[in-house]
């Protein structure tokens, strides 16, 4: 059976209530933003339960008929709801938005209403220990001197943003030389054209190269020497960059 | 022929007050003693000069009157001297609902299942301290599991709100309610704090209506009388 992972106050009440369901033939919705878990928190509370998408109409129709127990995620794509029958059924619906709101208050019995992740701190610092870890099986990573602490998140799209953040992240920060070059090399042949290209492009490696020389050095005049380029130069290119005004 | 009312006023189903003229009860019948749960003397008494004959006699008024659970057509009000009053207030008939219930559809239920799963569902939107006091020994008895959750949403809601709301569900001992001709018992599920939003009572009343359900609400409180049927 599948176990959801909680520290949220609000949704361990929404699972209790849930669970206390089980037996009961009662409407339920859970109606929060995507990607925060809905369609796995049902699942892991009724696991035998089928489950048809909102899209599909006869679809939910023949489950109905074969089944008390319906799981229906996409519940506010149905087009004809009182074309479906749920008295006596237990249905556990899952909504990105509440859309007819009066319809919803008079078919569900119990309306839950799943928090986003911005609002789950705690889950955010599970799942993304749980991605880094996932993401270094799948992409087979064994450097463990890769700082996950600083992470970017982004929670926009909540658990799906938050996957991609660490994705890419861990992504970036285990290539070498060959990887960078390769990723140049098709960038470039995607987008190479025009008549004043070599200056254009070359921004692609001397801005991130004066930038990080910066921080690791600290100073123009020190950068400088160690790149091997005067310091009218080097002052010239910041400037160039607008990375004095990034910095 | 000397022939003693007293036990026919005593007994009857309409409330009886007499008051003396500063108000205090002389007498009352057994109906009146049930009605002073949901009504103050004050009140009764002043309802009674209110309707007073100009002068010494017996007037009947039809009015609608309604405390809590008890309703009223009409009250007579009669005096022979300056120094007693009598009030008697008769009972409207109940209403019988509109359509018959359709037991066998209903689902044999645990009570305490649903009101839990109703207060998980508060809490998930709201921090209000509850307290519930419950009897866990209540008969399973049939019921429509998804309407009555609803009725159950939209009286908690009410009280979204308030502090310290007490939960409490009992069964109404001696009380029954006739369902389809049959006798039923009662359970009382009472919901009081320090107040609570107004705005959805019609909603309450009609789907408890529809679950075959008294609703009393009151400023601080609602009170559901559910038929226990077997």
């Amino acid at each position: 059976m599948k176990y959801f992972y909680t520290k949220s106050e609000q949704i361990q009440s929404i699972i209790k209530g849930l669970n206390l369901t089980k037996t009961l033939f009662v409407s339920s919705i859970i109606i929060g933003p995507e990607y925060t878990g809905k369609k796995s928190l049902a699942q892991s509370i009724f696991p035998h339960a089928p489950m048809v998408s909102g899209e599909d109409q006869e679809k939910i129709k023949t489950a109905l008929a074969g089944s008390d127990e319906l799981i229906i995620t996409n519940f506010e794509k149905i087009k004809n709801l009182n074309d479906l029958d749920f008295t006596n059924k237990r249905i556990i619906a899952t909504a990105n938005y509440m859309g007819n709101s009066a319809l919803i208050d008079d078919i569900f019995a119990f309306i839950y209403t799943m928090p986003p992740l911005i609002q789950r701190k705690e889950d955010v610092d599970y799942l993304k220990e749980r991605y880094i870890e996932e993401a270094k099986s799948i992409l087979m990573i064994e450097n463990s001197t890769i700082d996950t602490e600083h992470i970017p998140l982004d929670l926009s799209l909540n658990t799906k943003s938050l996957k991609r953040s660490v994705y890419t992240y861990l992504i970036k920060h285990t290539m070498e030389a060959g990887d960078i070059e390769e990723i140049l090399y098709h960038y470039l042949l995607k987008h190479l054209e025009g008549n004043d290209a070599y200056r254009q492009y070359l921004g692609l490696y001397e801005k991130p190269l004066i930038k990080a020389g910066l921080e690791k050095f600290g100073s123009q005049l020190k950068l400088s020497e160690i790149l091997g380029i005067n310091r009218n130069t080097l002052r010239k290119k910041i400037h160039e960059h607008n990375i004095d005004q990034e910095l | 022929m000397d022939i003693n009312f007293e036990p026919f006023v005593e007994w009857d189903n309409s409330p009886f007050v007499l008051f003396n003229n500063e108000g205090r009860i002389l007498y009352l019948n057994h109906s009146a003693e049930l009605l002073f749960g949901s009504v103050s003397p004050k009140e009764l008494y002043d309802l009674t000069l209110a309707y007073a004959s100009a002068g010494f006699g017996y007037k009947t008024t039809s009015l609608a009157l309604s405390y809590d659970a008890f309703m009223f057509h009409a009250i007579t009000v009669g005096y022979e001297n300056e120094e007693e009053i009598s009030l008697r207030l008769y009972h409207a008939p109940a209403v019988q609902p509109k359509s018959k219930l359709q037991t066998e559809s209903l689902i044999v239920t645990d009570i305490n299942v649903l009101l839990e799963a109703n207060i998980a569902l508060f809490q998930a939107e709201n921090n209000n301290p509850l307290k519930l006091l419950t009897d866990q020994d209540l008969p399973l008895f049939k019921m429509d599991q998804n309407h009555f959750s609803k009725l159950l949403r939209k009286v908690f809601h009410s009280f979204r709100s308030s502090d310290s709301i007490d939960i409490s569900l009992k069964l109404l001992i001696g009380q029954h309610i006739l369902i389809n001709n049959k006798k039923e018992s009662l359970a009382g599920l009472k919901i009081t704090a320090n107040g609570r939003y107004v705005e959805s009572d019609e909603e309450i009343k009609e789907l408890a209506g529809k679950n075959q359900i008294k609703a009393i609400l009151k400023e601080h409180s609602i009170l559901l009388e559910i038929p226990l049927i077997q």
